[in-house]
């Protein structure tokens, strides 16, 4: 019996967010504090001839002009060091910083930046991955060879290509020369941007050689190690305090403004706040890269996957970022669910002349799982084969080795997956009526495990303190799920859990609101600091009550003697009593996830080489075409999903539902299209974000496999909802037209492409030429 | 130019600039922080207040309009010692609330839907927030919280 793990405890900022007293990042204000801005390119590829900032400086309440010329201007990166400061001399995406500017009022600043002259000679643009990857490409960073990774670690990359990755099992060639059938596909993801409500937002102060950087941020212990290293100075000599985060799904994990803030707030002397106008939101997010997939397998006669050949090339932008270790994923999604032979992975990260991509939510997994999958609804129907028995065949089993190596211990959990979703509605149910289809995806998935930390205390009033740079960025992850483990360590309510802000002065290293790490990593912290907690209290309460510790408990707020629980002492006595006779309850505890074993030499330009604590899930999809518009309705939509423990129901249905949503935009309506290097969608206006109106009610069914490795047998939940979505609608859309959809978004103009072209001869391979996916690199 | 406008059941005598829009007048100088500026274009409603009872996106509504007229925030729902409304509540409880950048803009137009309808359909409710965009929960537990605030108030 718990106390509270398990239980759909309310969030406990709750209050204060339907309040409206929750304190964003948007919402710090400091006394003297001014407004900075930054002069953005305004074109994606160019050299900066001079820049004149006589007229800007002289606008009445302008305090700082900062440019390249101002800074040492070093390249700094969380991968390899390629991004400087400032655009100084060239110019490698709409967008790019050039110039930083502090004032008064944000009128002066506005004016100030109006008369800021900068002079450019625009340049041959890189604007999409096939001129990337052309041997007479212009080079978007002539000096690429020179440049240091971060950690040191070296992989393959060259000219435009900043990372590639291979993998070759061996035995490919052979296995298609003699296949019965070969089945090739090509698909194509376009950008998706995160669009979290609050933009980005940082508040920086400067005094006696320390910064001070007030965020709403993900990561608040990257921030002061981006900010040191692009200001040359040590990270103790860089605070981050965070505040409520108005939602990131990873556009907050790397710096954005706060360098800038920073810069300025030295410069100027005193507090600067930067916030992102939407359009520069939007243009500058590190959102979701376009990528394009090629997969080719060879099949016997009887439909088994003998081989495959799968070659990816996505789009890193201007700069590496987190590139060279997405490269990795393609190892994940090939041979991970689904047995496919023997097979040859290459996978490129290639730089162009737009803003670069990052971290969102799911990451590659998104494209790459709509890549697997729809080419094995493909082969089903090519073949003649039941789409449901065709994935069953192949389905990995517990003890089964991924590409990378890795064994998949629990691996059965996807048969259960597929059970479980057929008892709720048996697949060849769904779909029926015309121009209605239904579709399934699968997928596995990691839980981060990056290292966390936590300090818990005993306060004198007998509620529990709890310190950490773990970040909420709104999953639940710290205001639920660390509250709820910490209650049940220490038998109290989860009410009376108060938790700290992050500040990276006060609390030990943690590795951020990614990857679903908060609640497993960070858990386990709690777990041991919430141990030694109990450990003292309990010694504590023992000698007072002169009983022996091992006949003690804690439960109800206070410690009780086992089998007499009338005989105890309130917490809030044992914290006093502690107080006198050794000093104040505190404990700290600490924890990493112990990597698991794989074949290091599996691949070159492997950098994320393992998926730690998997999860498995399997969604359903079953939607309606309207033949007249083009348009996608989804009529069901079903989620099976593997997550150790629900910790808090109220909160992993929150997350999987949350999650489908962005999947559902990803695969319909969000549409993020290069044109140039330039992206053609600006603000909300044009960019579909979905609505009350377009998302259904997901049909969750949680399945419980405890971890005991993790706290409370709790693996991660949030991020991977988000993941098999657009592989299941494309394949339920496909099935309703009868046509196969190769490119995210599905545009109501592709569907009624797609439609036209059955009129004529078949409508297989229907590839929409998209000036925006920039696309045609699939065999370059 | 000079306005009076009662903000939250306050009577407040403000200069207004021509060109300030309400959420400017409330967050930078009424120190009402709880509207939120998501877009600035009237798009994802995080800024929605009421005006005389109606929704309005605050971002893009002219602050010299509202002289003479009654603005209510998220801030003027619940006393601030006080308990909270059953819709408040209800999005605390249902899980309704993740980042919780879009709440107050959800919770004032939801207000003004139960102030018009005291049990409306998920439909009617959907069709509702269609101008509140939630970036977090895909939609389904805050239908719930209005659900939940229905039956508490029977």
């Amino acid at each position: 019996m718990t106390v509270a793990v398990g239980r759909s405890v309310a969030r406990s900022d709750g209050e204060a967010k339907v309040r409206g007293v929750a304190d964003y990042g948007v919402d710090v204000v400091l006394p003297g504090m001014c407004h900075g801005a930054l002069w953005r390119a305004p074109v994606p590829s160019a050299r900066v001839v001079s820049i004149d900032a006589e007229a800007a400086r002289r606008v009445p309440g302008v305090l700082a002009v900062l440019t390249g010329a101002d800074v040492e201007n070093r390249p700094t990166g969380i991968s390899l060091c390629d991004q400087p400061l400032f655009a100084w001399p060239l110019v490698r995406y709409e967008g790019e910083p050039v110039a930083a500017v502090a004032a008064e009022t944000v009128e002066a600043l506005e004016e100030s930046l109006g008369l800021l002259r900068v002079e450019l000679a625009e340049t041959p643009a890189v604007a999409d991955l096939a001129s990337a990857l052309a041997p007479d490409a212009p080079l978007v960073h002539p000096d690429w060879a020179s440049y240091a990774s971060l950690s040191g670690a070296q992989w393959p990359r060259e000219r435009n290509v900043v990372c590639e990755l291979f993998s070759d099992t061996g035995g490919v060639d052979q296995a298609f020369s003699s296949a019965a059938h070969v089945v090739e596909d090509t698909y194509r993801a376009d950008r998706q941007y995160q669009a979290s409500l609050e933009p980005h937002v940082a508040v920086a102060e400067y005094g006696a050689g320390r910064f001070t950087l007030h965020v709403a941020h993900q990561f608040p212990f990257n921030v002061r190690d981006r900010v040191a290293s692009a200001l040359g100075v040590r990270p103790s000599e860089v605070r981050v305090v965070g505040h409520h985060i108005g939602g990131g799904f990873g556009a907050k994990l790397d710096v954005s403004l706060e360098p800038y803030a920073a810069l300025l707030a030295r410069a100027v002397g005193r507090p600067v706040r930067m916030e992102n106008g939407r359009s520069e939101d939007l243009m500058t997010a590190q959102c979701r890269e376009n990528a394009v997939v090629t997969i080719r397998s060879a099949l016997s006669e009887s439909g088994e996957l003998l081989a495959c050949d799968f070659d990816v090339v996505f789009d890193s932008g201007a700069y590496a970022i987190d590139a060279p270790y997405l490269a990795s994923m393609p190892m994940f999604a090939v041979g991970s669910i689904y047995r496919v032979g023997q097979a040859r992975v290459r996978c490129r990260a290639v730089y162009t002349n737009s803003s670069p991509t990052g971290a969102f939510r799911g990451v590659s997994g998104t494209y790459l799982v709509f890549a697997v999958e729809r080419h094995l609804d493909h082969i089903a129907r090519e073949l003649g084969l039941d789409r449901r028995e065709l994935r069953l065949r192949h389905l990995r089993r517990s003890g089964e080795k991924m590409l990378n190596g890795q064994t998949l211990a629990d691996a059965d959990i996807l048969r259960e997956c597929f059970d479980r979703a057929e008892e709720l509605a048996p697949f060849s149910s769904l779909g029926k009526g015309p121009y209605r289809g239904v579709g399934m995806a699968a997928c596995v998935w990691l839980t981060n495990p990056l290292a966390g930390s936590a300090v818990v205390k005993l306060n004198e009033d007998g509620t529990v303190g709890l310190v950490t740079a773990a970040t909420d960025n709104g999953s639940g992850a710290v205001t639920m799920g660390l509250r709820q483990i910490a209650a049940e360590e220490l038998g109290v309510d989860a009410l009376d859990v108060v938790i700290s802000m992050p500040d990276t002065d006060v609390s030990g290293y943690d590795a951020g609101s990614q990857g679903s790490r908060t609640t497993r990593v960070v858990g386990m912290a709690v777990k041991a600091a919430a141990e030694r907690v109990r450990e003292r209290a309990l010694a504590v309460a023992a000698d007072h009550l002169e009983i022996s510790p091992a006949d003690l408990e804690l439960a109800a707020g206070s410690v009780q003697v086992r089998g007499a629980p009338s005989r105890r002492l309130q917490l809030a006595e044992v914290a006093k009593l502690a107080a006198a006779h050794g000093g104040p309850i505190t404990g700290a505890g600490s924890y990493s996830t112990p990597m698991p074993a794989y074949a290091p030499t599996c691949a070159t330009g492997l950098l994320f080489p393992v998926f730690p604590t998997p999860t498995y899930h399997l969604h359903v999809a079953e939607v309606e075409v309207d033949p007249s518009t083009g348009n996608v309705r989804v009529l069901r939509y079903i989620v099976v999903q593997e997550v150790g423990r629900v910790v808090n129901p109220t909160g992993v249905v929150g997350q999987i539902q949350g999650g489908v949503a962005q999947g559902l935009g990803y695969a319909l309506w969000e549409w993020l299209a290069l044109e140039g290097g330039r992206y053609r969608q600006r603000t909300f206006e044009s960019y579909g974000l979905p609505l009350s109106v377009d998302v259904p009610r997901v049909e969750v069914v949680t399945l419980e496999h405890p971890d005991p490795e993790s706290p409370y047998g709790a693996k991660g939940v949030a991020e991977p909802p988000v993941v098999p979505v657009a592989a299941a609608v494309a394949n339920a859309v496909s099935d309703a037209i009868g046509a196969e959809i190769n490119c995210i978004p599905i545009l109501p103009e592709a569907v009624l492409d797609a439609l036209a072209s059955q009129d004529g001869a078949g409508a297989r391979g229907v590839h929409l030429s998209r000036g925006g996916a920039g696309a045609e690199a699939g065999g370059a | 130019m000079e306005i009076e406008v009662t903000v939250n059941g306050v009577v407040r005598g403000v200069e207004v600039r021509p060109h300030e829009t309400l959420l400017a007048l409330l967050r930078d100088r009424l120190g009402l922080r709880g509207a939120k500026n998501g877009c600035s274009e009237g798009e994802c409603g995080a800024c929605t207040v009421l005006l005389d009872g109606a929704p309005i996106d605050a971002c893009i509504y002219p602050a010299a309009a509202c002289a003479g007229r009654s603005v209510t925030t998220v801030e003027g729902l619940a006393p601030p010692d006080g308990e909270l409304t059953a819709l408040q509540r209800a999005f605390v409880d249902s899980g309704a609330v993740q980042c919780g950048f879009c709440t107050p803009g959800l919770l004032m137009t939801l207000h003004a839907l139960l102030a018009e309808r005291a049990a409306p359909s998920e439909a009617e409710v959907r069709r509702a927030i269609v101008g509140n965009i939630c970036r977090c929960t895909g939609y389904a537990h805050v239908v719930d919280a209005v659900a939940q605030a229905v039956g508490a108030r029977r």
